[in-house]
């Protein structure tokens, strides 16, 4: 290939707060349309914007998880332009001193590693929604969304493929989630891709005319996207039949095409102006640092630390560290259960195989990890038996319930007295006598038939390895 | 300022001027040019620009939502809307 | 004479007349624009909540020139006021001085409430800013407008304004004192009054006469006068100009006919429905404020625009605290005669912008004035008291004859 694509990214990421960045309305996704909607973000004249802090904590979060320097003063400024999911006709963004620049994330490709380039990490609030209604030839505007806190982070043209890319944006989706910034849901808009893209001959320092490409809705549209408009760029230098402009350009998945947007004619002036209803935001070295502290353990240094620390398997490592919750879960239950290993498996498994059945996911189980851990070391243990302990699991998950409780209630305990089980196993040889004879005539199997009236008398609750040598004595013993 | 930038100050302000404004605006714009060349003679080197009358700093508020103006209320002075949204003819992008 | 847009039977004997550019809840608010239609605001402005809490009741919303952007009032589109002898008059100002309201709230956007409380001859207190809250005010150059309080006494007004003003956290801008304690000594002795030169100049003789009868009264009780000049006037307003016009284009392009107020005729595309609805709605002083901030705004200007006029808002300021070293207070006309007649606005741009001069100053800078006497008195930010002592050193000479 003669060619180099060179690749920027612009994403746009809404941050998980309650409130939206300049009211006080809810930031929460799927309400009914224009239900979390207040006077200041549908453009009625006369409420103020106040920031909102958590939106800064996440920004200053964002910067110091993409290795940026934090601007000491951060200030807020309007930009202009008519668009009807835009309620004020300008958007407040920052323009003039964004909360963070000058960052690196580090990827990992076939190729190796590469640090990323981040130019600079800005805090603006996001837009509505627009419907469009074939029924009545019209669009209908819904506001939920307008004013819900979003950073966009700005990469440096240092991408070079297709792979890198999704290299890029899986590692931002992973980090940022795993900081709780973000749930950086690419199919739900909450995490948004701008792809930059121009190409130049091999060797060449000079950048060719680049395009702007919106509106893919996941990885695999951003790769299709790409591709497509990186041929694009290559005909039109090489056949020279059209010409490139720096432009805009709509990505069409269905068709598999990108098509310049309407009313781009002119590069559009946004009229940039500090906002003076927003005092500026100083961030202070207490500040940072409080952030700093507050900063998760990142992935991959769980997962080195979970292999040769604690002695899991790099696959059940990779299951857990795959979901901030189950490390937290796991994390604090198995120093109570005393094992790692099995705690590891009781979320793999057990908890997992529950959610599935709720079509729920890892993010969502919600269980006390303190009563995990003393339900698994029970069982390690052998106070009960593994099938007791996953019906116990259930209502630990559901009910919050306490192990302990449960297990007197319902008489779970394991019962491994010998002298309580000798008498029921001595019964039940004596009431099956059939079962005997076939056992003494070489047919082994016929013990598990006398086994299970036994297990069953205790309510499952037998010592197994006890019956088990029980009986075999027992039966063993009368020739 | 001459007529062609002026239409193009209306078009990307959503306005148009009859002929008989815009020539009151073109002579106002004029008059307005020679008071900014009195901008001259103040120095500003070295004058950091003032954005605000006080010297407020990080004024923000609690992460906290509050709901308190419903759906029909906002939607009552609509000039269109239906369903619940606010209706404007189709956009194209 | 046009008065109120919207008025209210219901009152009690604590009165105020409420301009409409501020908000009360389902009453309508049409900041005296075409193009707010029947907007009904959904909350009170946070003046109103004060007064409702005081057990204060609202006459009407008074009559305001389109967006503030008026002389007198000239520019509304539900009419002028115009007094018997066919002068223009400001309605807030006009409602307390005929005693159908005790007090008056009006919104000091560029001058037009000291215009008019000097014409009428009653008191209008314009506070420093970011201590009367902002939130429920129809915006236009949130840098810098604010409510003031138009009484037929200076004590009046101060009672008034130590109502409404103090921190509200529903504003950014809002300063954190709570309570304001605005309170007269009872003579001007040892006060310092200076008269800057260059605005005498420019008004005419009847309104100059006032300013040196002022300044009589208060050198009889004890306070000294001196004249000065304050070469700097010679850009205030150009540099104001340029604020306000960028700033109330910002605030003026939510108005679009989607969402509430007016709705254009042409809206086969959303392209038309913006251009006709605003085409239609909106009167020419707006439509040039747009054009001119959006100008002022635009690459290529901004640099020599905007951004020097910020500087400009910073040497300005910088020069006052100079000036407030040397001066307690300065006095100045509000305007350039004492009366207006309509064919004084048929230029209405022109107008409003010569008469920018004298109000200029405070407006960009946020210094509190009182107008008393027909004179305006300018201090220091936080100088309310000194302000209101000179008010009421003159008012009690005045009734005193």
């Amino acid at each position: 290939m003669k060619y180099e694509i060179v690749i920027g990214l612009e994403v746009h990421v809404e941050l998980a707060t309650e409130s939206k960045i300049f009211c006080s309305c809810s930031s929460k996704f799927g309400a009914e349309p224009n239900d979390n909607v207040c006077p200041a973000c549908c453009g009625m004249p006369g409420m103020l914007p106040v920031t909102n802090e958590k939106a800064i904590d996440l920004g200053i979060t964002a910067g110091l998880l993409l290795n940026c320097h934090i601007n000491r003063v951060t200030t807020f400024d309007k930009k202009s332009y008519y668009y009807p999911d835009l309620p004020n006709a300008y958007q407040i963004t920052q323009w003039f001193s964004p909360v963070c620049v000058d960052g690196g994330l580090e990827i990992e490709t076939q190729a190796g590693k590469k640090v990323i380039g981040i130019k600079q990490i800005h805090l603006e609030e996001d837009a509505g929604k627009l419907v469009h209604d074939d029924w009545t030839d019209s669009t209908l505007v819904d506001f939920n969304r307008t004013g819900v806190p979003l950073v966009e982070i700005v990469s440096q043209p240092d991408l070079r493929s297709v792979e890198e890319v999704l290299a890029y944006l899986e590692r931002l989706r992973a980090v940022l989630r795993f900081a709780k910034v973000s749930d950086c849901r690419l199919e739900l808009g909450s995490m948004r891709c701008d792809v930059n893209l121009s190409v130049r001959p091999y060797g060449s320092e000079k950048l060719g005319v680049r395009t702007e490409m919106k509106n893919m809705n996941s990885l695999s549209a951003i790769a299709r996207a790409i591709e497509y408009e990186a041929a694009r760029h290559i005909d039109a230098i090489e056949l020279g039949t059209k010409t490139l402009i720096q432009e805009t350009r709509r990505w069409d998945d269905i068709s598999g095409k990108s098509f310049a947007m309407r009313n781009k004619e002119t590069a559009e002036d946004y009229r940039y102006f500090p906002d003076p209803n927003l005092v500026p935001i100083v961030i202070d070295e207490e500040w940072i640092e409080r952030i700093r502290a507050s900063l998760p353990e990142l992935p991959e240094k769980k997962a080195m630390r979970y292999v040769s620390e604690l002695g899991l398997t790099e696959e059940s490592t990779a299951l857990i560290t795959a979901s901030r919750n189950l490390c937290d879960i796991f994390e604090a239950a198995y120093p109570i259960s005393g094992s790692p290993r099995e705690t590891a498996n009781w979320l793999i498994m057990d908890c997992m195989s529950y959610l599935r059945s709720k079509q729920l996911s890892a993010d969502d189980l919600i269980i006390d990890p303190l009563k995990l851990g003393e339900l698994i070391r029970m069982t390690i243990e052998g106070e009960i038996t593994r099938n007791a302990a996953r019906r116990i699991l259930t209502a630990v998950i559901e009910q919050d319930a306490d192990p302990k409780k449960i297990i007197e209630e319902k008489g779970l305990s394991v019962q491994s007295d010998e002298g309580t089980i000798l008498a029921i196993v001595e019964r039940a040889v004596a009431d099956n006598p059939k079962s005997v004879q076939d056992y003494r005539n070489g047919k082994t199997k016929a013990m598990q038939a006398i086994f299970g009236s036994i297990m069953k008398e205790l309510k499952g609750n037998g010592d197994p390895q006890v019956i088990q040598r029980l009986l075999k004595e027992v039966l063993d013993r009368e020739e | 300022m001459k007529e062609e930038m002026l239409k193009g100050l209306e078009k990307i302000n959503q306005l148009s001027l009859t002929q008989e404004e815009r020539r009151i605006v073109l002579d106002f714009f004029a008059f307005l040019a020679g008071e900014e060349e009195a901008l001259e003679s103040c120095n500003t080197d070295n004058v950091e620009r003032m954005v605000h009358l006080i010297p407020l700093k990080n004024v923000l508020r609690e992460d906290v939502s509050l709901k308190t103006f419903s759906q029909d209320s906002l939607l009552a002075g609509a000039p269109k809307h239906t369903d619940g949204y606010w209706q404007v003819p189709r956009v194209v992008d | 004479m046009k008065l109120y847009i919207t008025e209210n039977t219901k009152r009690n004997d604590k009165t105020v007349a409420v301009d409409d550019t501020i908000l009360v809840e389902g009453m309508p608010s049409t900041a005296g624009s075409k193009m707010l239609g029947e907007f009904k605001p959904l909350f009170d402005a946070e003046v109103i909540s004060r007064l409702y809490n005081t057990g204060f009741s609202i006459t009407g919303k008074s009559n305001v020139g389109e967006f503030g952007l008026d002389l007198l009032g000239e520019t509304s589109n539900y009419g002028v006021c115009l007094n018997a002898d066919g002068t223009l008059a400001g309605a807030a100002a006009a409602i307390v001085a005929n005693g159908d309201a005790e007090y008056a709230l009006s919104v000091d956007l560029n001058g037009t409430p000291r215009r008019a409380a000097t014409l009428q001859n009653v008191c209008f207190i314009k506070p420093t800013y970011g201590t009367v809250s902002r939130h429920g005010v129809i915006p236009c150059a949130c840098s810098a407008e604010q409510i003031g309080v138009m009484a037929k006494t200076s004590v009046k007004a101060a009672e008034l304004l130590s109502i409404i003003a103090g921190h509200d956290k529903k504003d950014g801008t809002s300063l954190p004192q709570m309570k304001y304690d605005y309170t007269a000594a009872d003579n001007a002795t040892g006060i310092r009054i200076g008269i800057p030169t260059e605005y005498i100049e420019k008004a005419e003789q009847t309104v100059s006469e006032k300013v040196y009868r002022f300044a009589d009264v208060m050198k009889a009780d004890g306070a000294t006068v001196e004249e000065f000049s304050l070469s700097e006037l010679s850009f205030v307003q150009a540099a104001w100009q340029i604020l306000l016009c960028a700033e109330t284009c910002n605030n003026l392009s939510r108005y679009d006919g989607v969402k509430f107020g007016y709705r254009g005729n042409n809206s086969k595309d959303i392209g038309e429905l913006y251009t006709s609805s605003r085409t239609e709605a909106f009167g020419l002083n707006a439509k040039f404020a747009i054009l001119y901030g959006s100008y002022v705004l635009s690459k290529g200007h901004y640099e020599s625009c905007y951004d020097k006029a910020l500087r400009i808002r910073r040497v300005l300021r910088n020069k006052l605290d100079g000036i407030f070293s040397q001066f307690d207070l300065i006095i100045a006309p509000a305007c350039s005669k004492l009366a207006y007649s309509p064919s004084d606005v048929v230029n209405s741009l022109e107008a409003c912008y010569n008469e920018s001069y004298f109000t200029a100053l405070s407006n960009i800078s946020g210094i509190p004035i009182v107008v008393c006497g027909g004179v305006q008195l300018m201090g220091d930010s936080f100088s309310e008291n000194k302000l209101l002592t000179a008010a009421t050193v003159y008012e009690r000479t005045e009734v005193g004859k």
